[in-house]
């Protein structure tokens, strides 16, 4: 349980910090998944750039219709924080399902979404809310979809050198849930789906979908989106829209859930997910 | 485990026969393969290094081809330990002639255990999965 050695730095600021990872070094954020395969020794970097000092990518804050978060919020502050619960309460509410206490006060948004797991909780809301990334590096700086960014299990369009520095979501309405089927000995979600939605005038005019937890990358269910915009949201419009969520999906499975059970988790609480954000 | 799966390969069943036991194409499509050396007929040994989120790790192994029925089947078995655990594959592929070019089904069981094993049993089945298409992506280019 003891890492193999390494060199550590802990920049001040993000100029500094971008100079060092541009030379090879990881980067290192809440530490809550990077920590633990060092100790095992599954990992071993040998230079950490400490993210955790970086005020200036800490903050979350209101923008022309859109929240602009920084990377080193951690999942607490995302979860606990006025403005997001008002102004985008889907990722406030995927954020309480994180892991468990310790892991939301270290762990940050920036981290999770590089590192792409994919059993991770927060690109089922990403991809609901269509949210864009802002990654940095020491002579670039682009906006990328999540959709473009998460490419493969633990594979991200990330360069060598880059980091998240900001995550941008819209400002989105109270209609959303967060539904999540968890692995008790991890915390991780075996399935998740994060639902979207906008009713007015007795229509639905507005759904998106995101799963995490399924396949290799979390992924907008289009044809499930599809199927539900433009009804009234009756039990069963959800039902058949919930039906699509796993469509044309290579489902994983693993000692826990085979890719039929898993298949099956997903449809059984995007329905949840749907009747919750209408409710 | 059990992996199985279907993809296509751009050529005619007797070429992509052919690439698949030619060492030097393997070593190029094997994801993380850095040297593949011939040690007897139709067997190899392998180096290959793995690099995924956080994870790295440096493999030694040995890939084997046997039950060779060209252009239609034949089987691989790959092995690999290291320092963060062991993986063992065994499957067999068969080739089937399509319009544009050959459809390849591959049907085994992937053995993984050591330290990686132990926590990243969630992770496995994906990982395989990637590393198989990633295959046939470097095949097919």
């Amino acid at each position: 349980m003891i890492p193999q050695a390494f060199d550590y730095s802990a920049p001040q600021t993000l100029e500094e910090a971008l100079g060092l990872l541009a030379s090879g070094a990881k980067p290192l954020s809440g530490g809550m998944s990077l920590i633990p395969m060092m100790k095992l020794r599954l990992a071993a970097p040998d230079h950490l750039v400490d993210l955790r000092g970086l005020k200036e990518l800490n903050y979350i804050r209101e923008d022309n219709g859109t929240l602009r978060i920084g990377a080193g919020a951690t999942h607490y502050t995302v979860e606990s924080s006025a403005l997001v619960r008002a102004k985008c309460p889907l990722l406030a509410e995927t954020a309480s399902h994180i892991g468990d206490v310790q892991v939301r006060n270290m762990g940050t948004i920036g981290g999770s979404v590089a590192h792409a797991d994919p059993s991770a909780d927060y690109p089922a809301a990403l991809q609901a809310l269509e949210a864009k990334l802002v990654l940095k590096g020491a002579k670039s700086e682009r906006t990328v979809s999540i959709d473009d960014f998460l490419v493969d299990t633990f594979t991200t369009s990330i360069e060598p050198g880059e980091i998240i520095i900001e995550v941008i979501v819209p400002a989105s309405g109270p209609q959303c849930s967060y539904e999540k089927v968890v692995q008790p000995a991890s915390g991780f979600a075996i399935v998740g789906i994060a639902a979207q939605l906008n009713k007015s005038n007795g229509k639905i005019s507005y759904a998106r979908i995101g799963v995490t937890g399924l396949s290799n990358r979390a992924y907008r269910a289009s044809a499930a989106e599809k199927a539900l915009e433009g009804t009234t949201g009756s039990a069963q419009d959800i039902s058949a829209a919930a039906a699509l969520v796993a469509d044309g999906v290579d489902a994983n499975s693993d000692l826990f859930a085979s890719a039929e059970y898993r298949r099956h988790l997903t449809i059984v609480h995007a329905a949840r997910a749907l009747r919750s954000a209408l409710a | 485990m059990k992996i199985s799966g279907t993809t296509t390969l751009p050529v005619p069943p007797e070429r992509a026969y052919q690439m698949m036991q030619d060492p030097e194409i393997l070593a190029k499509a094997i994801p993380g393969c850095e040297s593949l050396e011939n040690i007897g007929p139709d067997e190899y040994r392998m180096k290959m290094k793995m690099a995924l989120a956080s994870f790295s790790g440096a493999f030694d192994g040995k890939v084997k081809i046997t039950e060779q029925s060209p252009p239609t089947s034949f089987r691989l078995a790959v092995e690999g330990s290291g320092r963060i655990g062991f993986m063992k594959g065994d499957g067999l592929l068969k080739l089937t002639p399509i319009e544009s070019g050959t459809e390849i089904s591959y049907e085994g069981d992937v053995q993984i255990g050591g330290t990686i094993a132990a926590v990243g049993q969630r992770m496995i089945d994906a990982t395989a999965k990637m590393m198989i298409k990633r295959f046939f992506e470097k095949l097919a280019a």
